[in-house]
């Protein structure tokens, strides 16, 4: 097998998550409008205050239009052909107490997809919010949790029980009408998970929400909030899968990170939506609005994501670090194979003094794929001794893919430093070649290369999700990687 | 009132065509190819900051004013000598306000055998070698661009230069383009066209002076064509007026096995914009593309560049590097394109800007877009100041704290000039850097 067709066998594993789970579903209308949002938010139960929010939104999304400057190709989505709501049938329909009221159904789910929500099969160390559609199912370690002062629970609940602080912080990082996408997001948004992590606090264990679209006719429009108060710390972990449809579905979603004086906010990402079929049949538009703020000083926010699904991926986690000498940080490892387009990056916009960024991105593109950085880092005139350090690299494999880098530098500083480098290049004939001088066959030798490649973003991931990384991208860049 | 700026700014560049009508009737070819150009200027609409490639200047200190046409003017045209370059004696063409100056021309040193004169003249003349060549590389290059049709509706006085296969000319060709200072804004459009055959060498310096602190358009567009195994290096400086407004656009062809060299200093104009795009058309060959930017004030410098990597085995080179000081602004846009199966290009791009003053901006933005899996680019963009570190080392050795800061901007400006093969042009530079240290070492420095 030549080498290239060594690497192409690699990238070629099939998607495992593309399972379809039969429940059944409430009546949803397709299609947006006033009426539509009234009765999300009705069949919700959400206070005024958060249909207004939605109302307002909507307004202002009316008025937008959907950008055309990401360096993808895609159909526009048909806004009136998408199920805005989608909740399974309940037996006395409302949410499970206890994981006895849960339908076992979507309990296998979650059991395929690697996280059993069974008491006894919890995973240790790991608190998970389990999403479905576009609905919370269960969250695990609640009470462990709340002895700590931490509120770990989905966006609706926190609405109901939390609405103070919901209400103070929701929007305030990513407005309503902040663009398209989150202009649509905050008009229908569902569940999500929300965190608070009170004064002094380190959160106690991981916590992990698990995103799954199973509803053909729906799209996903979740909203994450998550607050850090004042000196305390929190590892949050994203994991999404979709099963595989003909159809193109919407992924909306935002999140919102706060983080006060002192605290620390890690947001990791393992996005591993249906990436549509080698033709670019299906799959998972990911349009996603990530922000992060840094509004303490000394405060701290760190992006890490592996991206390997979705049909199209065009998000760029952000970090405004106000509070003087906070720091930003965005981990990325991109792949792309076969039809898949990811238009991806970062955006650190530095506003206190001395504060830092750094950006490492890695972008693998295989099949016809493409896969574009595209990065902002702004200096504004009152960042004193501002720095920022970029490094994005790019892989290709085979040579009807490609990569592409669209960096953006705003410097109005003078004291302020930004270093940003970039390159491009492919697996080297020399370093196969050395690797099996020293006795390894031809794949482990590609796979050790790529895996090297990526490592620096791999080990920013917590140590429990580090092993799941490692075989998603096992799964992606199949063969004998891992 | 907003749709009346708008409305002005629309229609900016049709409303000067009415200038066009004095130029017609001595060259039919002429005529038809100013026809053509106006007839594009109708049809692209004028670039907004709504577009990428724009984004980040805006275009109103050109289109608030009116202008005339430059050889419309009567001007007196001062003693220019102190402008020639000694090595270019017998080797130089000089345009006044955009029209050819006879008078300070020159082409004893240069072999017969080149063929080297006056657009205008040539075509008066019918000449098949400009007909052939003329606007073959800037429209291929330069696709719905408004700037290089204008040009091309002002088409008159300009340098064509053609050297034929095999030839090495050693003096280098001075092709200087001088504004005077004017009571009227005045626009003018040049032209030059280089065209290197098989196996010959040439080097071109482009030289734009302006000689008061007037307002003027000046929209040079160079095309240059380096034939298989050729060499061209080209050099441009550009000093115009510090009111003035420049917009240049540069197309290059690179043949199998040619070089093409350019470096492009940029000192003057309120408003400067770049756009070198470089098209490669064989395998294996080789391009510079280099450039150093020094402003300081108001001054606003955008460089555009494109490398297009269209076949296999390239090495290309781009060095950018900017001082910015008082409240200059500059900007950086290099696009590095591989197309499909142009693979083995090794591409280097790098962007570094010194901002010295608190109220400077820099916007940069290097890019790479690749289509091709067996290649090694690499991008890299820094903005920073003067490393303390070195400052208090020099110091340590006995210099003043000035003295200090201008030795290291000196030799942060050098890396780009010291490839440059013109002595005299070098020596121009080089003051031109220190002229430029000292002057802002008065202003706010210490930040």
């Amino acid at each position: 097998m030549s080498e290239t067709e060594a690497l192409e066998s690699m990238v070629g594993g099939e998607y495992k998550y593309g399972f379809t789970t039969d429940v059944e579903y409430e009546d949803f209308p397709k299609g947006i409008n006033e009426d539509i949002i009234r009765e999300i938010s009705r069949r919700k139960d959400e206070p005024e205050w958060v249909l207004e929010f939605r109302l307002e939104a909507f307004e202002k999304w009316k008025q937008m239009e959907e950008p055309d400057w990401p360096n993808v190709e895609y159909e526009k989505p048909d806004f009136e052909n998408i199920q805005y709501y989608s909740s399974t049938k309940k037996k006395d329909g409302k949410k499970a107490e206890s994981l006895d009221d849960v339908d076992p159904q979507i309990l296998e789910t979650y059991e395929k997809l690697g996280i059993p929500l069974q008491e006894q099969k919890q995973l240790q160390g790991i608190a998970v919010d389990a999403v479905f559609d576009s609905e919370s199912i269960f969250t695990t370690f609640k009470e462990k949790l709340a002895e700590a002062g931490v509120i770990f629970c989905s966006i609706s609940e926190a609405i109901q029980d939390h609405p103070e602080i919901v209400k103070e912080y929701l929007g305030s990082v990513v407005p309503k009408g902040d663009n398209f996408y989150a202009a649509l997001n905050s008009a229908v948004f569902s569940d999500g998970s929300f965190v608070y992590v009170p004064e002094d606090t380190v959160c106690p264990m991981e916590l992990s929400t698990y995103f799954r679209i199973n509803n053909m006719q729906s799209g996903q429009f979740e909203r994450t909030l998550i607050i850090c108060e004042d000196n305390s710390h929190v590892s949050y972990l994203e994991g999404c899968t979709a099963p595989q449809y003909q159809e193109n579905q919407l992924h909306a979603a935002v999140v919102e990170l706060v983080a006060l004086e002192d605290a620390e906010i890690k947001y990791s990402t393992i996005q591993n939506w249906y990436s549509g079929d080698e033709k670019g049949q299906g799959g998972i538009f990911n349009f996603v609005t990530k922000r992060g703020h840094c509004r303490g000083d000394n405060s701290k926010i760190s992006w890490t994501q592996v991206e390997t699904g979705s049909a199209i991926t065009w998000k760029y986690p952000s970090v405004i670090m106000q509070g003087d000498n906070s720091v930003g940080e965005f981990y990325s490892v991109a792949v792309t194979n076969q039809r898949q387009q990811a238009d991806t990056g970062t955006k650190m916009i530095h506003v206190g003094k001395n504060t830092k960024s750094t950006i490492i991105s890695k972008g693998i593109s295989a099949g016809e794929s493409n896969n574009s950085y595209r990065g902002l880092v702004k200096i504004s005139p009152r960042a004193d001794g501002a720095q920022n350090y970029s490094v994005c690299d790019s892989m290709l494999i085979g040579q009807t893919c490609g990569a592409h880098t669209f960096p953006y530098i705003e410097s109005a500083n003078p004291t302020a430093k930004v270093e940003h480098e970039a390159s491009t290049s492919r697996v080297g004939e020399e370093q196969i070649f050395y690797l099996q001088q020293r006795g390894m066959d031809e794949d482990d030798a590609i796979s050790l290369i790529v895996n090297g490649f990526a490592k620096e973003v791999l080990q920013e991931l917590p140590m429990e999700f580090a092993v799941e990384a490692d075989k998603l991208l096992g799964i992606k860049l199949e063969g004998s990687v891992g | 009132m907003g749709k009346v700026k708008q409305q002005k700014e629309r229609t900016f560049l049709q409303d000067l065509l009415n200038f066009q009508g004095s130029l017609n009737g001595k060259s039919k070819f002429l005529d038809e190819v100013r026809l053509k150009g106006a007839e594009e200027v109708r049809n692209i609409p004028f670039p907004t900051k709504k577009l990428e490639d724009w984004k980040f200047i805006s275009l109103r200190d050109l289109y608030k004013d009116s202008y005339e046409l430059a050889s419309d003017l009567d001007v007196d045209v001062p003693d220019i000598s102190e402008h020639y370059l000694p090595e270019s004696k017998g080797a130089r063409l000089t345009f006044i306000n955009g029209s050819f100056s006879a008078e300070h021309s020159s082409t004893e040193d240069i072999p017969e055998e080149v063929l080297i004169g006056n657009i205008a003249k040539l075509a008066e003349e019918d000449n098949d070698l400009l007909k052939e060549h003329l606007n073959k590389y800037v429209e291929n290059n330069f696709e719905e661009d408004v700037f290089s049709s204008f040009n091309k509706a002002f088409l008159k006085d300009g340098v064509f230069v053609y050297v034929p296969e095999g030839l090495t000319v050693d003096v280098p060709l001075h092709l200087l383009f001088v504004q005077t200072d004017a009571d009227t804004n005045y626009f003018t459009t040049s032209r030059s066209v280089v065209v290197a055959d098989k196996e010959s060498e040439v080097t071109v310096v482009e030289d734009h002076i302006g000689l008061g602190d007037n307002k003027y358009f000046n929209l040079p567009v160079v095309e240059v064509n380096a034939e298989e195994e050729s060499y061209v290096k080209h050099t441009k400086i550009q000093r115009d007026s510090r009111e003035a407004i420049h917009i240049a656009r540069t197309a290059a062809f690179v043949h199998h096995h040619a070089n093409y060299e350019s470096y492009t200093i940029t000192r003057g104009a309120k408003l400067s914009r770049n756009e070198p795009r470089i098209s490669q058309r064989d395998e294996e060959v080789e391009f510079t593309v280099d450039g150093l930017v020094l402003i300081d004030g108001d001054q606003v410098s955008d460089t555009h560049s494109v490398m297009d990597h269209r076949f296999s085995h390239c090495e290309s080179h781009q060095l950018h590097k900017c001082v910015i000081t008082g409240k200059a602004h500059s900007v950086f846009n290099g696009k590095i394109f591989v197309r499909k199966d142009a693979q083995k290009i090794d591409s280097f791009q790098e962007n570094r800007n010194l901002l010295l003053s608190r109220k400077g901006l820099v916007n940069t933005k290097p890019q790479l877009e690749i289509f091709a899996d067996d290649v090694v680019c690499t991008h890299g963009a820094t903005v920073g100041q003067l490393e303390q570190d070195e400052l208090f080392y020099l110091m340590s050795r006995g210099l003043n704290e000035q003295q200090a800061r201008e030795m290291l901007i000196y030799a942060f400006a050098l890396e780009t000039i010291e490839n440059i093969t013109v002595d005299s042009v070098q020596d121009l530079l080089v003051d031109e850097v220190h002229r430029f240290t000292e002057n802002q070492l008065d202003s706010e420095l210490t930040v």
